[in-house]
């Protein structure tokens, strides 16, 4: 049975078709990312799996139950969990109560304190957890939301462009870490421009064209493939 | 009672109610569907509009351009406090209400300070009509009408007018409008002064039906809220067809139980209706539309 | 014994201002202080002193619900009016033996929070926010002001007591506590004091371990960014609407308090003015701070008092131009401004994060 099964998932906005009848299945284990043009529908497919967005028809299974009914924070009690594109991270609180907040649903007392130092090592920030959560750098900040999604223990993490803005080095260093998740039995799907991070990870790949599921395979059947290369052609990440 | 002076009575009743929405709101409505911010002393500009458009009336002026008088200077009024506070808090939307309010208290108090504690008015022109068994007044209607000017004016400023479409262009993508060369920070005042105009306009027509007192503004107030958050940010597609449902709320409560009854029945409704439609009356007919 | 040394800890941290001995050695000062005052004062003062107090609830309401849960409740009013005339109608028909004034107190608090409740779950569950939030509340509180006040006619009662209109109630009896060899009656002096006082030692501690416990962790989470928060798990409206319903409570407990002080009770406790006042005491106290909202509202009251004595229209002046010039010039707060000065300035200043 997959992990999260989107059957037949409808999403218009007026007249436009965001998300057009998708069915995707993940495997529980599997890091799969999720490519395409800007406007293919991704972060909408996102919103829908996390219960933001509400689809028109069609529906959505994780762990073989139904959820498209249930609202945002069911579904994270069901193990999902996301980092989204812009970082969501409390600015205002330091970094450490931005991680004491993630984690503190499922750890207590002086087990929640602990937790808390491992995910700050394992983030590599450990030395700023004093700071204000909005001072941190861009690629830190990005970190920073990836150890909050990661806190909850999620059998699924979503990954909205883990990457974006970051240097070649720091990228390469969130693939690692998403690596070391997936290692632990993580489940993840991941939106990602950047195809270096995509070629790192990346077991399966879904290409997502107008709302539509264009092709699916693995990376070097994706990249082998010429019609996703031509709709591709225009845009300057390809 | 026939039917036909019954007909004619809730009629009545329910443009008087409408007509009191909507020139009560549209200020505050055009304020906040533009810029976003909530102005608290929306009452105070409308006490502002029914003290000099008494006060220009005593003077000898004509009740019409005494009108006037009133709405040009509660625009004035409105430009000078977007200067001197409004323009240094966009970026903290809920700050400018309190600040607002702040406002609010010192125009009262102020008011009460230097104008004593009423004011005398100006009776109510027109005299009344007969249908029925019951007289009406004849200045009620010319505030139905007022008010149905008041929205058509509206229309055409924000459509046909190079202020409307540059004003609707700023509040819709700000960056862009100031690349092209246009003055947002002119095009806010001159929002915020046509808001604060049009709350002066409401307090000059009403003038001469009330009693003029410092705390006047919070006769209009709550009835303003109400039309605003039943609208929602859009003035054609939110304040108009709110001021309509609420107007038959409010009338029918109020012929069926009285004045206060209409009052309680307006507020129920508002906390009905941001429960099914929290965007407001014009964010369910705008998804409907798009 | 474990899990209470840990509640206790969260008398200190992220949430709220003043850590380390040097902060709980000033407030065990202040503590005395305060238990001592009445020896050096006349009745008359402690009374006056007792009225400041009674509106550091609705004050800390405010701040619980704008400051950390960052909601713009401008209805605080209603539910001071609410418990205000609750406790009016259950003492005024019931009377004061048996304790039953405290009982009433208890009784009418609970139905303002219930209305809380009510309200709070169309506003929360309608998910509406920011300055819709501020309107709705406010026009409950100028709509239950209107309604007061036009219920002078004999035919408004409930039970013995008449609603009286514009003028409000009067006559309920002030707090009794029942003890052997006669209860004790709470008049607006040095017995009111210590039982306020208490009460607000009590709330005042309370709500900082509340605010630093998971809880407050939440509330402040949906604050800085509601989404992020319910998906990291948490209904978010939930939380709203308990934060709501405590601030309730808080802001009845003061309306009950003062009901009881002055034996009255007037639908202008509603109005805007009313309104207003409180949103200034934590704006320039620092809203988001629970001992600068306490210092910051004694601190105007007192002010606000002294300058009454030039005529109440100039001090409400000069409180809405307080409250202008504190939102444009230091939109934090002055006296949270200034205690974080002081807490830059002091070394006992931890730097770690817990």
């Amino acid at each position: 049975m997959p992990l999260l099964e989107i059957s037949r998932l409808n999403k218009h906005f007026g007249g436009l078709h965001v998300t057009n009848s998708v069915d995707l299945a993940l495997e529980a284990g599997e890091i799969h990312c999720l490519i395409g043009p800007n406007g293919a529908g991704k972060s909408t497919l996102f919103r829908l799996i996390l219960g933001e967005y509400q689809p028109g028809s069609g529906h959505i299974f994780f762990a073989g139950e139904n959820v498209t009914p249930l609202k945002s924070f069911a579904r994270i009690h069901r193990g999902l969990s996301v980092k989204f594109q812009v970082p969501g991270v409390f600015k205002g609180l330091s970094v450490r109560q931005n991680l004491e907040i993630a984690a503190q649903r499922l750890h207590h007392g002086a087990e929640l304190d602990g937790e808390i130092d491992r995910l700050l090592d394992f983030l590599g920030l450990a030395d700023a957890q004093a700071q204000l959560a909005g001072n941190l750098s861009h690629g830190q900040k990005q970190w920073l939301e990836i150890g909050m999604a990661v806190s909850l223990k999620p059998r699924l993490l979503l990954l909205d462009e883990p990457t974006a803005g970051m240097s070649p080095e720091e990228t390469h260093a969130t693939g690692a870490m998403v690596q070391r998740l997936n290692a632990e039995g993580m489940t993840v799907l991941a939106i990602e421009h950047d195809m270096a991070f995509v070629r790192q990870v990346a077991q399966r790949v879904t290409v997502l064209h107008l709302g539509q599921v264009f092709a699916q395979g693995s990376i070097d059947q994706i990249v082998a493939d010429e019609r996703v290369a031509a709709i591709y052609l225009g845009q300057a990440h390809a | 009672m026939d039917i036909a002076s019954l007909v004619f009575s809730s009629l009545y009743q329910f443009g008087d109610a409408f007509a009191f929405l909507v020139l009560s709101a549209c200020g505050l409505a055009v304020i906040f569907g533009m810029m976003g911010v909530i102005n608290l002393a929306h009452g105070e500009f409308i006490m502002c509009g029914a003290y000099v458009t008494v006060a220009s009336a005593h003077a000898g002026l004509p009740l019409p351009l005494a009108i006037a008088a009133g709405t040009i200077v509660s625009a004035l009024v409105g430009v000078l406090v977007e200067l001197v506070v409004i323009r240094h808090l966009y970026e903290r939307p809920l700050d400018t209400i309190v600040a607002t309010w702040g406002l609010s208290l010192i125009a009262t108090q102020g008011t009460l300070i230097a104008l004593g504690s009423s004011m005398q008015g100006v009776g109510t022109p027109f005299g009344s009509f007969q249908v029925g068994n019951y007289s009406y007044s004849v200045y009620r209607l010319v505030l139905f009408a007022s008010a149905l000017a008041v929205l058509g004016g509206l229309y055409a400023l924000f459509n046909w007018t190079r202020f409307g479409v540059i004003a609707r262009a700023t509040i819709q993508v700000p960056q862009m409008a100031a690349a092209l060369g246009v003055d947002t920070r002119l095009i806010y005042s001159l929002t915020f002064a046509c808001g604060a105009g049009l709350a002066g306009l409401a307090g000059g027509l009403y003038a001469p039906t009330m009693t003029l007192v410092p705390t006047m503004g919070a006769t209009f107030i709550m009835e303003a809220f109400v039309t605003v958050v039943v609208g929602g940010a859009d003035v054609f597609l939110g304040t108009a067809p709110a001021g309509a449902v609420l107007a038959v709320v409010k009338s029918a409560m109020t012929s069926w139980q009285g004045q206060l009854f209409g009052q309680i029945g307006l507020l129920v409704a508002v906390i009905f209706v941001i429960r099914i439609l929290p965007k407001g009356l014009s964010g369910f007919l705008l998804r409907e539309r798009t | 014994m474990n899990s209470l040394l840990r509640i206790l800890g969260h008398l200190e941290g992220p949430q709220t201002v003043g850590r380390g001995p040097l902060f709980w050695a000033l407030f065990a000062v202040a503590l005395v202080a305060a238990c001592a005052y009445p020896a050096f004062s006349d009745g008359y003062t402690v009374g006056n002193t007792v009225y400041f107090f009674t509106w550091v609830f609705i004050a800390l309401s405010l701040c619980l619900i704008w400051g950390y849960g960052g909601s713009l409740s401008f209805g605080q009013t209603a539910f001071f009016g609410i418990a205000g005339y609750g406790y009016g109608i259950l003492t005024i028909n019931y009377g004061s033996a048996y304790g039953f004034t405290l009982v009433a107190m208890l009784l009418a608090i609970a139905v303002a929070a219930l209305f809380a409740l009510l309200l709070g779950y169309f506003m929360f569950f309608g998910r509406i926010s920011g300055v819709f939030l501020g309107i709705v509340t406010l026009a409950v509180t100028l709509m239950l002001e209107r309604f007061m006040a036009q219920t002078a006619g004999p035919e408004w009662h409930v039970g013995t007591a008449r609603l009286n209109g514009f003028n409000g109630m009067s006559g309920m009896p002030p707090i009794t506590i029942p003890w052997p060899g006669g209860s004790i009656v709470l008049f607006a002096d040095i017995g009111l004091y210590y039982f306020v006082l208490g009460l607000l030692v009590l709330v005042y501690l309370g709500l900082r371990i509340l605010m630093n416990s998971a809880f407050g962790n939440v509330v402040v989470a949906i604050r800085e960014n509601p989404e992020r928060a319910e998906m990291l798990g948490y209904d978010v409206r939930k939380y709203q609407l308990i934060t709501f319903v405590i601030g309730a409570a808080l802001a009845g407990t003061s309306g009950v308090l003062y009901t009881a002080w002055g034996q009255y009770i007037t639908p202008s406790s509603m109005g805007m003015t009313a309104a207003a006042l409180p949103l200034i005491w934590v704006a320039v106290g620092g809203r988001s701070d629970l001992t600068s909202t306490l210092v910051g509202t004694l601190t105007v009251l007192l002010v606000f008092q002294a300058l009454t004595i030039y005529g109440s229209q100039y001090a409400l002046v000069c409180m809405g131009l307080l409250l202008v010039l504190t939102v444009l010039l230091a939109p934090n707060g002055l006296v949270l401004g200034l205690m974080r000065l002081l807490a830059r300035l002091s070394p006992s200043r931890r730097t770690g994060g817990v």
